[in-house]
């Protein structure tokens, strides 16, 4: 298996303050990766620097082999950000929203081939016709996790993807993560949510004050801590309970 | 009274926030800057003008008590005025009747009173003596524009009050008391436009016609600006509020042309309002001036109406300013955290775009001093409102200028959002910034 990503001894500063030091792991091609650790560990940080929409102090990020900094227009083309708490264009309706970012990647019939299979994956029934602003949460992840993945990109980057969701579109929108792996796409995701990581992540890394502190897969790392559940892992590392 | 404070307190730390502060602080230097600019033009405007005479000394009158002649009771009534011997000669100028064009453009003339040739013998028989005025026109602000006409008419009122007490007290003369009383009639104004004597209208005319043409170019410009900037900030601060700009930055496209497209649509549809702004208006002036006892003359006599290729330009200028504007805007939106933060980065823009349209309504281009003319020329938004009255007057070449400077500057302005968006600055705002954080580290 190649490695999709591969961080080497990143660094990030913001300003006079590290936020992340020295980090170093890969997650290979298929594979959905998950980065978890609370408020503030410089998840999202890692997350916008594989991106290219936050510049790497030092150390390298290579997606694909290629070098976020050096070649930051080729890892766009292969890759799909989602932001945590993102929105979309309130004045567009979930079709036109989808149409707008198709043209990025297509057009012809081909957007419109790109732009159905969005639909089909919001799945917002009638209202991908309604206006982005009347969209309830979940059907507004629905729409953007959409739009991230209609594109089939090589890299799918999803930062709490599932957060302040209720119980069913969290469910639905796992599923749809579920499904996406299955069909090759890799997949790095941040989370709080352990009990989501330890369903649908193959392998995890825990990230404290920014540095990755554990990795591995959640049945190795519950094995080694002997803990049940991921969550228990997570506060022994951290807290060293 | 407690919870009252805490709220008070609370709200106030929100809205003082540092660019506010600073906005507030520009504003009160702009406006202290403007007081004594706008002062300094009333001033300018009340200083008694410089004049010219011309064949005066043949028509020159004996009486009783002396001789009486135009040139020496203008003299007389700036020196009633208080004005010294050595600022008299600089003012009341002799003109050489062969030169008067001439004359006036040297010392600087604001209006030439030349004696007709009949004055003398006129006055003798009883009739009334006639007075030219001549001028050369030349652009000038709301304030300047019409006092030398207005002054011409109250000295050439002294003039004639003068002699008219001179004949009152005259034995030899059995004039009527109509003559006695008016003794010197207006021989009508000449006014030299761009090398040709015109016999029918007088500076404060033109410069009064040309204000209703070129007016409301400054006022839109402004508006427009203002809009369309507090709109591209807003829209840059709810793209960054929504992330849906954090999206945009990961798609498969360059900044340039993120950027570029950002300000090109903005720009449009800056310049659709700015075009259904100057319809509007034009309508409404037409309106107005249309009524009878108001309507204005018509340029186009005069060589000073716009034509199609001059239109051409002024939309480009339009155009290019709304563009820089734009350009500004992005910079500035580019520091903006939120759409609330956003709100108040449109003051230094707004306040870029009322400095040029008070020095235009005021003085306009030609009547400013030179530094007034260097920050008028840097603010882009200047250009457009220079324009117009630029190519009434058939100044092309800083009309063109100001193009070649606009583009030069929404140029740099795209490069130095292009260079923003590819920074982390647009995603962690200024506050991250290790100048910024050394400032305020320096500064606890």
């Amino acid at each position: 298996m190649t490695d999709a990503l591969v961080l080497k001894d990143v660094r990030k500063s913001y300003g006079q303050r590290e936020a992340v030091h020295g980090v170093s792991f890969s997650v290979k091609e298929g594979e959905v990766f998950g980065l978890i650790g609370h408020n503030g560990a410089g998840k999202t940080t890692m997350l916008r620097m594989i991106s290219t929409i936050l510049k790497v102090t030092s150390g390298t990020i290579t997606v694909y082999g290629h070098d976020v900094m050096r070649e930051p227009d080729a890892v766009r083309e292969i890759i799909s950000y989602l932001p945590e708490d993102a929105g979309a264009y309130k004045d567009l309706t979930g079709r036109k929203y989808l149409e707008f970012i198709a043209d990025f990647f297509t057009s012809g019939d081909k957007k419109n081939e790109l732009v159905q299979k969005g639909i089909e994956l919001a799945d917002l029934g009638d209202r991908i016709d309604s206006k982005v602003d009347t969209y309830s949460k979940g059907m507004m992840r629905r729409l953007l996790i959409a739009r991230a993945i209609m594109s089939s990109p090589k890299l799918a980057i999803l930062d709490e993807v599932t957060s302040g969701l209720d119980v069913i579109n969290a469910f639905e929108i796992r599923e749809v993560i579920r499904g996406i792996a299955e069909q090759g796409m890799t997949v790095i995701m941040s989370s709080h949510n352990m009990f989501e990581v330890d369903m649908i992540c193959d392998r995890v890394a825990m990230v404290d004050q920014g540095n990755v502190v554990e990795i591995g897969t959640p049945a190795e790392l519950k094995e080694k801590y002997g803990k049940k559940t991921l969550e228990e892992v997570f506060v022994t590392v951290v807290k060293g309970a | 009274m407690s919870h009252l404070l805490n709220i008070v307190k609370k709200e106030v730390r929100e809205l003082l926030t540092p660019g506010s502060v600073i906005s507030i602080m520009v504003v009160i230097f702009l406006f202290m800057g403007l007081g004594g600019f706008i002062g300094g033009e009333i001033e300018k405007s009340a200083v008694l003008p410089v004049v010219g005479v011309g064949n005066y000394e043949e028509q020159t009158l004996e009486f009783d008590d002396g001789e009486w002649n135009v040139y020496d009771t203008i003299r007389g009534f700036y020196t009633s005025q208080g004005m010294s011997k050595e600022a008299l000669d600089k003012s009341v100028i002799k003109i050489d009747m062969n030169n008067i064009e001439k004359d006036i453009k040297t010392y600087g003339i604001s209006v030439a009173f030349i004696v007709d040739d009949n004055f003398k013998s006129n006055i003798l028989n009883g009739i009334q003596g006639t007075v030219h005025q001549y001028y050369v026109y030349s652009p000038s602000g709301m304030i300047n524009g019409s006092v030398s006409t207005a002054v011409a008419d109250i000295l050439i009122q002294n003039v004639n009050d003068d002699l008219s007490s001179h004949l009152m007290g005259s034995d030899d003369t059995k004039a009527a008391i109509k003559f006695l009383v008016n003794p010197i009639t207006n021989g009508g104004t000449h006014t030299f436009i761009n090398g040709q004597e015109y016999s029918d209208v007088t500076p404060a005319q033109l410069d009064e016609a040309m204000s209703s043409q070129t007016i409301m170019i400054p006022m839109i410009i402004m508006i427009i600006i203002m809009m369309i900037g507090s709109m591209v900030i807003s829209s840059m601060g709810s793209e960054k509020e929504n992330k849906t700009l954090e999206t945009l930055l990961t798609m498969p496209i360059k900044r340039t042309t993120i950027v570029s497209g950002k300000i090109l649509a903005a720009a449009i549809v800056g310049l659709v309002y700015g075009i259904a702004y100057m319809v509007g208006l034009r309508f409404y002036l037409n309106s107005i001036l249309s009524i009878e006892g108001t309507s204005s003359i018509d340029l186009s006599k005069y060589g000073m109406a716009l034509d199609t290729f001059d239109f051409v330009l002024l939309t480009l200028s339009m155009f290019l300013a709304i563009v820089c504007a734009l350009g500004i805007c992005m910079i500035l939106g580019a520091f903006a955290k939120n759409f609330k933060s956003a709100q108040t980065m449109t003051l230094p823009l707004s306040l870029l775009a009322i400095i040029p349209m008070f020095i235009t309504m005021f003085s306009g281009w030609y009547g400013s001093s030179m530094l007034m003319k260097g920050i008028l020329f840097i603010i882009p938004f200047s250009h457009p409102m220079l324009a117009s009255e630029a190519l009434l007057n058939n100044d092309y070449t800083l009309v063109l200028a100001g193009i070649a400077y606009m583009m030069a500057f929404a140029l740099i302005s795209i490069l130095v959002t292009v260079k923003l968006y590819k920074s982390d600055i647009l995603i962690t705002g200024l506050s991250q910034n290790k100048y910024i954080q050394k400032f305020r580290g320096k500064k606890i």
